[in-house]
């Protein structure tokens, strides 16, 4: 079950860090054309923290105190080097790819509730 | 670090002889006197930690290089190298007291 | 003031970098390399392949083994046989300055394996901290080098303050070498920060008593043994009566060991053996978590009976062996080991990107000539970053390539390490230019895309498992030809004419500014 929490920490990271680089007017232009609109920028790094933070949740919930800072500290760097190589080579993929990991990284949840389970 | 600037250095402008002695200066007083100050708080921790004798050992060891390596930051920071000394001297000093009073020079 | 401090931590980050940089590299890729210790030696040893053995007659023939080899031996250590490492290896020794022996032997009959005579993984492993010099001077060296590597971490992030608002920027279409450098530097510098302090710290702490023995000077007057006993690393044994005894079998305190801690030891370790006084300490794998601290269990070598445990530990001592835990990386599965190889990569990218952007960041502008220090960091980074990396393909390609009852084999196998370490190292000093680096990261390219091939070649195919039993190490060795293969074409772009063509995916702003 912990290569499911990881695939999970590392979606959440990767979702996490891509609000937070589209909330800068850099990377914003890259990505999305044009400067962050301005109701934007607050609500971005809000849903950027909350998932690098729920990250950390799923990964102290089910590999404990002493594994889960570890493995996240470990997904927090996969994930943003993830946001980096896709801002350098591709970035308009970015906003797209971060839609799709949020999902994907939900949809281990069941499938770590039931490893669990067993 | 030393004054005459690092960029005036990386300009292609031969170090003056003085320069380098300052640099020298400060490399060996961050090495020597760095390692000196952290090997003396962990001797002395290891003897005044309110806490089981092994345990302040490995408390006092397991913190002695962020002491080492606080005291080379600071070496290569301070503004002067008397500065650097003086800062060097003034740590060791009451740590060398300090081990001295708890008796670890008796033998 | 503000101001003056930054320029002298910048001075210190750019000098205590590369004063220690070539080092930190070797330091870095060897020790990402021994996260994959035991799978290196196993891919290193093919004919030896697990078999079920029984833990306490392996003991048997260990200590049947050793007692021919050296009776009046100050210890043994005999590891007994795992499903990843199928073989009893066996160590004695006169004394703690050594020499160390060692043997590896079959667990069917006692005798030492005909396995390919290679020192595997181990010698990664330890070149990690010793650099293969004397064991003191090497530890010595890396701690020094460990030591400036966390000044210039400091330092690094107090010059490169804005490193978190740049975060994610990588300008690869960079125009100037140095901002794509910087870049470079930067973004595995801060994304693997954590890892990098970490790991630097750890290791200083790892050898914190030879580094720092003062405070067991002072409180124990430098009864090292005793500070480990109190502390509960190990339990109390006993000095050598002088009086010669027969050690007892080690079957039925194998047995006794399992009873009592749950599962098979580790190994045994056999204090004076040929002493009234013998003592055999079984040491169990470190339980599952952090922590690395192996439970252990002294028993009576005569009598069998037990004589202790070591201890539990305290909160700074428990806090000491999570961090010994956390560099070596016991506890990570599959997944988290692959997370911390890839950070260990970011390290070795980290000194290598620094180390080039020193060179770059001083080349003389127009035609002016570089001067011999800047030559001499040019040839060492080239020698450097793709020399060792030559070297350790190197050592993988003469563990297949030398026959296999070659006399002292092992050792042409290190001497393949540096024999090709100093040829590339060589061509750097002799051929310097914008070619030598697209050259010489293209040899270490075909170097590593060579293994897989010549590992089929040379009987892989044929060995017990077939083709596919070492796939990840064939895929790691082809991921790694790979990446040296791209970075050698992106040295011969930047070799070639400056980038000129709008990079795809610059933008306005970049383009502006390039």
């Amino acid at each position: 079950m912990t290569p499911l929490v990881v695939v999970l920490n590392v979606t959440l990271c990767f979702a996490g860090f891509a609000a937070l680089a589209l909330s800068l007017d850099r990377h914003h232009r890259e990505a999305l054309a044009g400067r962050v609109p301005a109701g934007r920028v607050l609500p971005l790094r809000a849903a950027g923290w909350a998932l690098l933070a729920l990250s950390l949740a799923g990964a102290v919930a089910w590999e404990g105190l002493n594994f889960g800072p570890v493995q996240w500290i470990g997904a927090l760097t996969g994930g943003a080097l993830l946001v980096v190589l896709v801002l350098s080579y591709r970035p308009a993929w970015l906003r797209p790819a971060a839609l799709l990991a949020l999902p994907l990284g939900l949809a281990v949840v069941p499938a770590i509730l039931l490893a669990f389970a067993h | 670090m030393p004054r005459p600037g690092p960029r005036a250095v990386s300009a292609r402008t031969a170090p003056t002889p003085a320069y380098r002695a300052a640099v020298l200066g400060r490399v060996l007083l961050a090495a020597l006197g760095g390692y000196a100050v952290a090997a003396l708080a962990t001797g002395l921790f290891a003897l005044v930690l309110p806490m089981p004798r092994s345990e302040a050992v490995t408390t006092a060891t397991l913190l002695s290089f962020a002491v080492m390596v606080a005291v080379v930051v600071a070496v290569f920071a301070a503004r002067s190298l008397a500065r650097a000394a003086a800062l060097v001297l003034g740590l060791a000093a009451p740590l060398a007291g300090g081990l001295w009073l708890a008796g670890a020079f008796a033998g | 003031m503000r101001q003056g401090f930054r320029h002298a931590m910048a001075w210190l980050h750019a000098w205590s970098g590369l004063v220690v940089g070539w080092v930190l590299f070797a330091v870095f890729v060897t020790g990402t390399a021994s996260f994959y210790r035991a799978g290196i030696t196993q891919w290193m040893r093919p004919e030896l392949v697990a078999i079920e053995a029984d833990p306490g007659r392996a003991a048997d023939l260990g200590a049947a083994y050793l007692r021919r080899q050296m009776p009046d031996a100050m210890g043994w250590f005999i590891a007994l046989p795992t499903p990843e490492k199928p073989a009893i290896s066996v160590m004695w020794w006169k004394s703690m300055e050594g020499p160390f022996h060692e043997a590896l032997l079959d667990p069917a009959t006692g005798e030492p394996t005909r396995a390919r005579e290679t020192r595997g993984g181990d010698f990664l492993y330890r070149f990690h901290y010793e650099l293969s010099m004397p064991p003191t001077l090497g530890r010595w060296i890396v701690g020094a080098c460990t030591l400036v590597m966390l000044v210039a971490l400091i330092s690094g992030i107090v010059t490169h303050r804005r490193i978190f608002a740049d975060f994610f920027t990588f300008r690869r279409g960079a125009k100037s070498a140095q901002r794509g450098w910087l870049d470079a530097h930067n973004v595995a510098g801060v994304l693997g920060l954590p890892f990098h302090l970490m790991i630097a710290y750890t290791g200083l702490t790892l050898l914190a008593t030879l580094y720092m023995p003062w405070g067991v000077r002072t409180a124990y007057k430098g009864d090292e043994i005793r500070y480990f006993v109190e502390a509960g690393l190990m339990p109390e044994l006993r000095w050598t009566a002088g009086r010669p005894g027969t050690l007892a079998p080690l079957g039925p305190i194998v047995a006794a060991a399992m009873a009592r801690g749950g599962e098979v030891p580790e190994g045994l370790s056999v204090w004076n053996p040929g002493d009234v006084n013998a003592a055999v300490v079984a040491i169990f794998e470190e339980p599952h978590g952090l922590s690395h601290h192996h439970a252990q269990i002294a028993f009576d070598g005569q009598t069998g009976a037990v004589l202790g445990t070591n201890g539990a530990v305290g909160p700074a001592t428990g806090t000491g062996t999570v961090m010994a835990g956390l560099h070596m990386g016991h506890f990570a599965g599959p997944v988290l080991r692959l997370l911390l190889v890839l950070c260990g990569l970011m390290g070795a990218a980290t000194v290598a990107t620094g180390l080039v952007l020193w060179a770059v960041a001083r080349a003389p502008k127009g035609a002016a000539p570089a001067g011999f220090g800047l030559l001499l960091v040019r040839a060492l980074n080239l020698g450097t970053i793709a020399g060792l990396p030559a070297g350790i393909a190197a050592y993988f390609l003469a563990n297949r390539l030398l026959p296999v009852g070659l006399s002292e084999r092992a050792s042409f196998e290190v001497g393949a390490f540096f024999g090709v370490w100093v040829l590339v190292a060589l061509y750097a000093v002799l051929r310097p230019g914008p070619r030598a680096w697209t050259q010489a990261l293209g040899l270490v390219g075909a170097l590593y895309l060579a293994v897989p091939p010549v590992a089929a070649l040379t009987g892989g195919l044929s060995q017990p498992g077939g083709a596919l039993r070492f796939l990840g190490f064939d895929l790691w060795m082809l991921a790694l030809g790979l990446g040296f293969v791209f970075a050698a074409r992106k040295a011969a772009a930047r070799a070639g004419a400056p980038l000129r063509r709008p990079v795809r995916g610059m933008t306005g702003e970049e383009a502006l500014r390039a």
